[in-house]
């Protein structure tokens, strides 16, 4: 129990970080989709934690190093995203939940979004934050933390690079970074609020692979199904999605226009940028 | 409405739907700064035609305080009709603030589509609407379609890598909601003599920030470190035939001068002109910029593989015979120091002006 007291010793504990994580596809081109749904079948696919998820991992681990409390990860996976859990512990998270249950298969991002708020909500109400990876490299929509959010009805910011809390008033001091504005942005919410962490940041640590071990031997990742969150069966898998694939087809290779300009410097550079500037591709 | 689909139980935290209700195009404006987004223009001339094709109008919402005649643009570049918020308490931005106040319009008016442009705020503000109003959402579109009959809209993105692209729907739920990247589609030409309908919309409430909200802003430090070559959106690769770190540096010059990064192939890696982390080919990494501008490289089939898919591909090469200029748009066979001297000086007579 991490336990800290201000300077008027109130006795308070640390923060309590949720950290959602995924089971990406390793390789995405080399996968199979289901014929009727046009989902990627996940059964029986080896799986890896999303990378991105490993900076958030360690944008929480920073922030409990700091303020003490605990580390949380939760994932809604199939049976086998056990193992990628396992390292979650291994790089430092107290305690991991698989949320799993063929209820939950065939999942958007709205359905996949409410089992991840309202299991949140059932397992840990007493959470601060919620932590996630800017997105996954499989799928790459980063909606969840903006769907989670919805769902909760609290403040959230993307792109965190750091952040700095204040335990006696609970507030968390948000940076983040735009990348397109080139920008840095200052946050200031009372917690609980849910954070992004900017793919770039936050380089991840070192697993340990005693703990990790540990973690299997002493089973310490925790199963949770839909007997036990009791769900609506209607907000979650495939009938709490509303978009489908309606068709999947191959992308075609790009044509391309293949102009040639040879001749004086000046005039090419002037023949480029006249060129790239009707393409849209840079500023005029 | 078939009587299947009418008894068909929802989540009982989803608001029925009745589709006929929702009508009409809506674009949201992104204006931060003082400046209009160029990816919200964009999306104004797809929604024009979109909406032709289902005989409806576009609508452009903008969100901000003092938006003062910066509310007249969306109808220059052809929206019929501007939905504006203009409110003290929105003169910063606040994802879930401002992301609120678009739900609360859309609730009010029912469009049947939503597009968002999916810069780094629109990608952060359009998952938020769309789960508010318990509709269904695709990220960065790179082609958008609408089937006259159901009113469906065909939302196409690459998938799975980039090697299939889904067309995803929305069948039973709306507004349908969806964002494309900026540059895209072209942007639509500026036409002052336009008119439109102009809305000032209040509202009941402006939700709370629930603390300060944003209290600091600061721009990065220009050249404080380059964005890796897979996330800018202008990429300038050197290939062997640049000959050697001058030349690197002259394009990472040319890179900035841009916008962009600078990346390199294989061979300019190995030679340790390059950290390994800027190579892009196969062994590399995959981009796909909205602009590659490869200067000395030759175009090895493993290169080729890593930027295939960028938007529009520039290559400068001594040689004409030199396979790159096969998959280029627009190549320039020539001195590369010369040619790119010249356009760093163009790029900042420009800038200057």
């Amino acid at each position: 129990m991490h336990i800290k007291s201000n300077e008027l010793g109130i006795i308070m504990s640390g923060l309590t970080i949720i950290v959602p994580v995924k089971a990406a596809v390793p390789n995405v081109t080399a996968v199979r989709l289901d014929p009727v749904t046009h989902n990627l079948v996940r059964e029986g696919v080896p799986l890896m934690l999303n990378p991105y998820d490993r900076n958030a991992l360690e944008f929480a681990l920073r922030l409990k190093d700091k303020y003490g409390g605990k580390v949380i990860t939760m994932s809604m996976a199939p049976p086998s995203g056990k193992d990628f859990l396992e390292s979650t512990i291994g790089m430092g998270a107290d305690e991991a939940y698989l949320i799993t249950d063929r209820a939950f298969a065939g999942a958007d991002t709205l359905a996949t979004s409410h089992t991840v708020a309202r299991s949140i909500q059932r397992l840990f109400p007493d959470f601060d934050l919620i932590v996630f990876g800017e997105e996954t490299t499989d799928s790459t929509t980063a909606h969840m933390p903006a769907q989670v959010a919805s769902w909760l009805n609290l403040p959230y910011v993307y792109y965190a690079v750091e952040a700095e809390a204040r335990l006696e008033d609970k507030v968390i001091r948000v940076t983040r970074y735009l990348e397109d504005e080139g920008v840095y942005e200052m946050y200031e919410y009372k917690m609980p609020i849910i954070i992004s962490v900017y793919k770039n940041s936050n380089p991840p640590r070192d697993l340990s692979l005693v703990r990790k071990i540990n973690a299997r031997v002493n089973g310490l990742v925790k199963v949770i199904d839909n007997n036990m969150l009791k769900l609506e069966r209607e907000c979650i898998g495939l009938r709490g999605s509303p978009t489908i694939v309606a068709k999947i087809e191959d992308a075609k290779p790009i044509e391309r226009k293949r102009q040639l300009f040879k001749g004086d410097p000046k005039e090419a550079a002037r023949w480029l940028l006249d060129n790239l500037t009707k393409e849209g591709v840079i500023r005029p | 409405m078939s009587t299947a689909q009418a008894q068909q139980k929802i989540c009982s935290e989803w608001n029925p739907v009745n589709k006929n209700e929702y009508k009409g195009i809506w674009v949201y404006v992104e204006y931060v700064n003082g400046v209009i987004k160029d990816g919200s223009l964009q999306l104004i001339g797809k929604a024009r035609e979109l909406a032709s094709k289902i005989n409806t109008d576009v609508t452009a919402i903008m969100v901000g305080n003092n938006l003062g005649d910066v509310v007249k643009e969306p109808i220059y570049y052809g929206a019929d009709r501007v939905v504006y918020v203009d409110h003290p308490a929105l003169s910063k931005y606040i994802p879930h603030v401002y992301a609120n106040v678009i739900v609360q319009l859309a609730n009010k008016y029912k469009p049947e589509i939503i597009l968002f442009a999916a810069t780094k705020r629109g990608r952060e503000l359009a998952p938020y609407v769309a789960n508010s109003l318990r509709t269904g959402i695709t990220a960065d579109c790179t082609e958008l379609d609408v089937d006259p009959k159901t009113r469906d809209l065909d939302q196409v993105r690459p998938t799975y890598g980039g090697n299939i692209l889904a067309h995803i729907r929305t069948p039973s739920r709306r507004p349908q909601l969806a964002s494309v990247r900026p540059n895209v589609f072209p942007t639509p030409p500026r036409d002052t003599s336009r008119s439109g309908e102009i809305i000032s919309e209040t509202l009941d409430s402006i939700p709370s920030i629930n603390g300060q909200g944003l209290v600091e802003e600061r721009p990065a430090v220009k050249g404080e470190e380059m964005p890796p070559v897979e996330k800018a959106d202008i990429v300038v690769v050197a290939g062997r035939g640049v000959g050697g770190v001058d030349g690197v540096k002259l394009l990472t010059e040319l890179a900035r001068l841009l916008g962009g990064t600078i990346g390199g192939t294989k061979k300019v890696v190995d030679a340790g002109w390059l950290s390994a982390d800027r190579q892009v080919g196969q062994t590399g990494k995959t981009i796909r910029p909205t602009l590659y501008i490869g200067v000395g490289v030759s175009g090895a089939i493993q290169h080729i593989f890593g930027m295939k898919e960028s938007k529009v591909i520039v290559a400068i090469n001594s040689d004409p015979n030199a396979p790159i200029f096969q998959y280029a748009d627009y190549g320039v066979v020539g001195d590369y120091r010369e040619v790119i001297k010249e356009l760093i000086e163009l790029l900042k007579s420009r800038k200057g002006s």
